[in-house]
């Protein structure tokens, strides 16, 4: 019993982090209407980044966040700007923009098998002031990293939806996911906004993966698992909901790791891809989404 | 076709030419690597074609075909050493039964909007492998889970589906292309293939029409999968061992819809290109530097997928096809362009 | 009995009525037209006779049978086709491809389609561009093209959305006989339309529609002068002047 109940704080733990993933990817989303296949390998290039400045400077992994998160903004930003831009605009009228789909994928396939190449697929561990530090909480145990990283990840999700309820460029940017012809009217530039946005989202991607170091392994392709956790929260927690995405982040925490009580690790695999295709089929809009033709 | 063959007396003669070049290629290649090499790119010309079907005709996105691949080589080979089963029908059994779990998939995926069907697939496609990796038998069928299974070389015949030498495969793959690239002319000169086309650009329209859209895509699907699955066959008996990440990864799933979007989706020709394109440079980073920098093929294929849908989101048979028209047609013949059949991209 | 009927058809979104209780009747061979100010719920009407939308309440009968609720694909199959507003071409194929995409609702056969588009494309006198990608035409041939795609169906009924929305005075002039001939063909048509030149000219009997209901019906010189029908259009005020 016990078991199940520390799996379940596991779950909300992780979930939040997963969660967090999941608010940058539905912000790409909800602004430019685009589902942004590479998100996962942004992750990833935060979390060799993070990486590295903990070997290199020996410094508490927290302060990484000073330069990943950044450092990953201006990432995003580039990238939007340069790489995706050019096929958005070309696409911006037909129905289905697929281009920008498999642009991203490809962007994906790059950054992940670059990483390959350059740091080689080993499994890495960082080892920080805070790693394997046990939190200990009415006999049951956790990993205090986790802990931290849950609570940074929930604090940023409020921050962010603060954010764009209330702040000028917040507004902004829920004015052009809502209409981006009329907000382009309203005088708001709908390129610098969607750069803005995946900045941000990759921003999201840079925070938790300074929160992950410190207790996940770090290798090429650690941002697969991820980015298909953050498709099935996004799509569960409805596309363009930040609420949604941190609550959907939580259930999936939770169905990976009190499903890990009763059965085998891959086996939870692929529950979490059988719930991911009941909600795309009976409910696409997912728990929060925005009515949209799906 | 028959119109536009008459009027270019030079593309039959090149056609033909072409065909002449392939069929005897084995005889004039001796080297077994080289050989294998042909017979590589050739198989992904045609699994790129057989994806086609759903990818280009019936205009989504699927990125998990590499399951259909592996239900065809898992089928036929644990048929073979279960009940002796002759590779040969072990295939068939294998196609069938990759239609209809293409089928089951595609009833209620293809509904979905671009991103949600992309992501369907992933999700069935991992799905799948995931299955099979953790799944070491299944009635009296030994799938081995992450092992994978090993087919031992015990002759040299046809109906065993096995040979010394290399140039049996080459043909028979060959064959095999070419029957795929007729069907994929065939239909899309026929209801299906205008339905599928009217279907895949304004389905609003198509509807009014009297086309139920979901019902061709799912027949495009059932073919696309049967098809697919074939080749998964012949790749088993080619390599004689296969396991899970090898054929239903997402690595395979991605390198056939990559080739084939670079090449040009929807095309007959298209996919084919793309894969002599891009088939020889996976081969040539493996055997070169290979080793030493793991996933270079990858980064190459990443950067030209991200180059080509930049300038050419259509593939690059749209500017090979026009080079082709000034440069051969024009020279040699009077002047009438190579249209696809029914479909004319030169407005763009 | 009517070869349309539409009875009692109410659509609701959630809380909208769009459309209100609206009968009509459409005789085999006429040409009704449906006319009302902007917001009406004409297109909602439409619509649903089209399949698009499912009606909240009521019964539209085709040629004896139920057609309310039914999708689109099915209507067309049973012989109703029907034109969009916006035109919408399949931009990439040709003039004939796209019509052969109609024909092919009646044949199974490559050939038969063919042969059918050409005598649709002939009789709209569109078969000079046959080989022209439909998204290079202009908008009146693409609105011909929108036709010949419909009749290359072979419907009985034939709805037509708003067909000249868009043109100059001139080419809505050239597409009246179009129309005409259409029908002179034995297919009945609905057309729903803002433009009176039009619908004076081409219906026999026409609906008026004014907030989601049904005001006025009848033969279109006595509807046009109907009191009910000009405050309507032209407001209260306007028909108060006029006493």
């Amino acid at each position: 019993m016990i078991g199940i109940i520390e799996a379940l704080i596991n779950g909300i733990l992780m979930g939040s982090i997963y969660g967090l993933t999941a608010v940058g990817l539905t912000l790409i989303f909800g602004v430019m209407k685009v589902i942004n296949f590479a998100h996962g390998s942004i992750l990833m290039v935060g979390m060799f980044a993070a990486y590295w400045f903990v070997i290199l400077t020996g410094w508490n992994p927290y302060l990484a966040i000073l330069i990943v998160v950044p450092l990953l903004f201006y990432f995003g930003y580039f990238m939007q700007s340069w790489v995706i831009k050019p096929i958005f605009e070309a696409e911006k009228d037909v129905r289905e923009p697929i281009t920008v789909i498999i642009v991203t994928t490809g962007i994906w396939y790059v950054l992940d098998n670059l990483a390959l190449m350059i740091f080689g697929a080993e499994f890495r561990v960082a080892k920080t002031t805070v790693t394997g530090k046990i939190v200990e909480f009415m006999d049951m145990y956790f990993l205090l990293p986790k802990v931290i990283g849950a609570g940074i990840t929930i604090a940023c999700g409020i921050y962010l939806y603060w954010f764009l309820k209330h702040s000028k460029m917040g507004k902004a940017i829920r004015a052009t996911s809502l209409d981006r012809e009329a907000a382009s009217l309203m005088g708001i530039k709908q390129s610098k906004i969607y750069n803005i946005a995946f900045g941000l989202g990759s921003a999201c991607c840079g925070m938790a993966a300074c929160v992950l170091v410190p207790f996940y392994y770090v290798y090429p392709t650690v941002g697969v698992p991820f980015d298909i956790k953050a498709f099935i929260i996004v799509v569960l927690g409805g596309l363009g909901s930040i609420p949604g995405a941190i609550l959907g982040g939580v259930i999936i925490g939770i169905i990976e790791n009190v499903g890990a009580q009763f059965m085998a690790a891959t086996w939870t695999e692929l529950l979490l891809y059988a719930v991911f295709l009941f909600v795309l089929l009976v409910k696409p809009s997912g728990l929060f989404g925005l009515k949209q033709d799906f | 076709m028959k119109n536009y063959l008459n009027q270019n007396p030079v593309v039959l003669k090149l056609t033909i030419l072409l065909l002449a070049a392939l069929f005897l290629l084995p005889l004039v290649v001796t080297s077994p690597t080289l050989m294998q090499i042909f017979i590589l790119v050739i198989l992904y010309a045609y699994f790129t074609s057989t994806w086609n079907f759903v990818g280009g005709f019936a205009g989504v996105l699927p990125l998990g075909h590499s399951a259909f691949v592996g239900i065809g080589a898992y089928t036929s080979t644990v048929l073979l050493q279960t009940y002796g089963l002759s590779p040969w029908f072990g295939m068939i059994v294998g196609g069938l039964l990759a239609a209809i779990v293409g089928v089951i998939i595609g009833l209620p995926t293809l509904k979905l909007r671009g991103a949600y069907f992309a992501l369907a697939t992933i999700a069935v496609g991992e799905g799948i492998r995931v299955l099979f990796e953790n799944v070491k038998q299944v009635g009296p069928f030994k799938i081995n889970g992450p092992s994978g299974i090993s087919i031992t070389l015990t002759e040299n015949s046809f109906t065993a589906f096995q040979f010394d030498t290399k140039a049996p495969y080459y043909y028979i793959i060959l064959i095999m292309l070419l029957v795929v690239l007729l069907l994929t002319y065939y239909m899309m000169n026929s209801k299906i293939g205008y339905y599928l086309a009217a279907g895949g650009e304004e389905p609003e329209a198509a509807e009014a029409l009297g086309i139920k859209v979901s019902r061709y895509k799912v027949i495009a699907m059932a073919i696309s999968c049967f098809l697919t699955a074939l080749g998964g066959t012949f790749y088993a008996q080619l390599m004689l061992y296969f396991y899970p990440k090898s054929i239903l990864g997402l690595d395979l799933s991605y390198e056939i819809a990559f080739i084939a979007l670079i090449g040009g989706r929807g095309t007959i020709l298209g996919p084919v290109l793309g894969a002599l394109l891009l088939r020889p440079v996976s081969e040539l980073t493996r055997i070169y530097i290979g080793d030493m920098l793991p996933g270079l093929h990858l980064v190459i294929f990443g950067l030209i997928l991200i180059i080509v849908m930049r300038y050419y989101p259509k593939g690059l048979v749209v500017p090979v096809k026009a080079l082709f028209n000034r440069h051969i047609i024009d020279r040699f013949s009077k002047p009438k362009r190579i249209d696809e059949s029914t479909t004319t991209e030169k407005a763009d | 009995m009517s070869l349309l009927e539409v009875k009692n058809v109410t659509k609701k979104f959630s809380g909208l009525i769009a459309v209100n209780d609206v009968s009509l009747t459409v005789e085999a061979g006429q040409i009704v037209g449906v006319i009302g100010p902007n917001g009406a719920g004409k297109t909602t009407l439409f619509n649903c006779i089209a399949g698009a939308l499912p009606p909240t309440s009521g019964s539209i009968i085709f040629n004896g049978k139920e057609i309310a609720g039914k999708k689109p694909y099915e209507i067309c199959q049973l012989g109703v086709t029907r034109t969009f507003q916006v035109v919408k071409p399949f931009g990439s194929k040709t003039v004939l491809y796209n019509t052969m995409v109609g024909a092919f609702a009646q044949t199974q056969h490559l050939h038969e389609a063919e042969e059918k588009a050409l005598e649709v494309l002939k009789f709209l006198d569109l078969d000079h561009k046959k080989d022209v990608v439909s998204k290079s035409l202009t908008l009146p041939e693409r609105k011909k093209l929108e036709l010949a795609r419909a009749l290359a169906t072979q419907p009985k009924l034939l709805l037509l959305d708003e067909v000249m929305a868009g043109l100059r005075p001139s080419e809505v002039t050239e597409m009246l006989p179009t129309i005409r001939k259409i029908n002179q063909t034995g297919v009945t048509i609905v057309i729903v339309e803002h433009i009176m030149q039009a619908i004076m000219n081409l219906s026999e009997k026409i609906y008026v529609i004014s907030f989601g209901k049904k005001i006025a019906e009848g033969d279109p010189h006595d509807v046009v002068a109907d009191e009910e029908v000009i405050k309507a259009y032209l407001g209260e005020e306007y028909v108060a002047t006029q006493h």
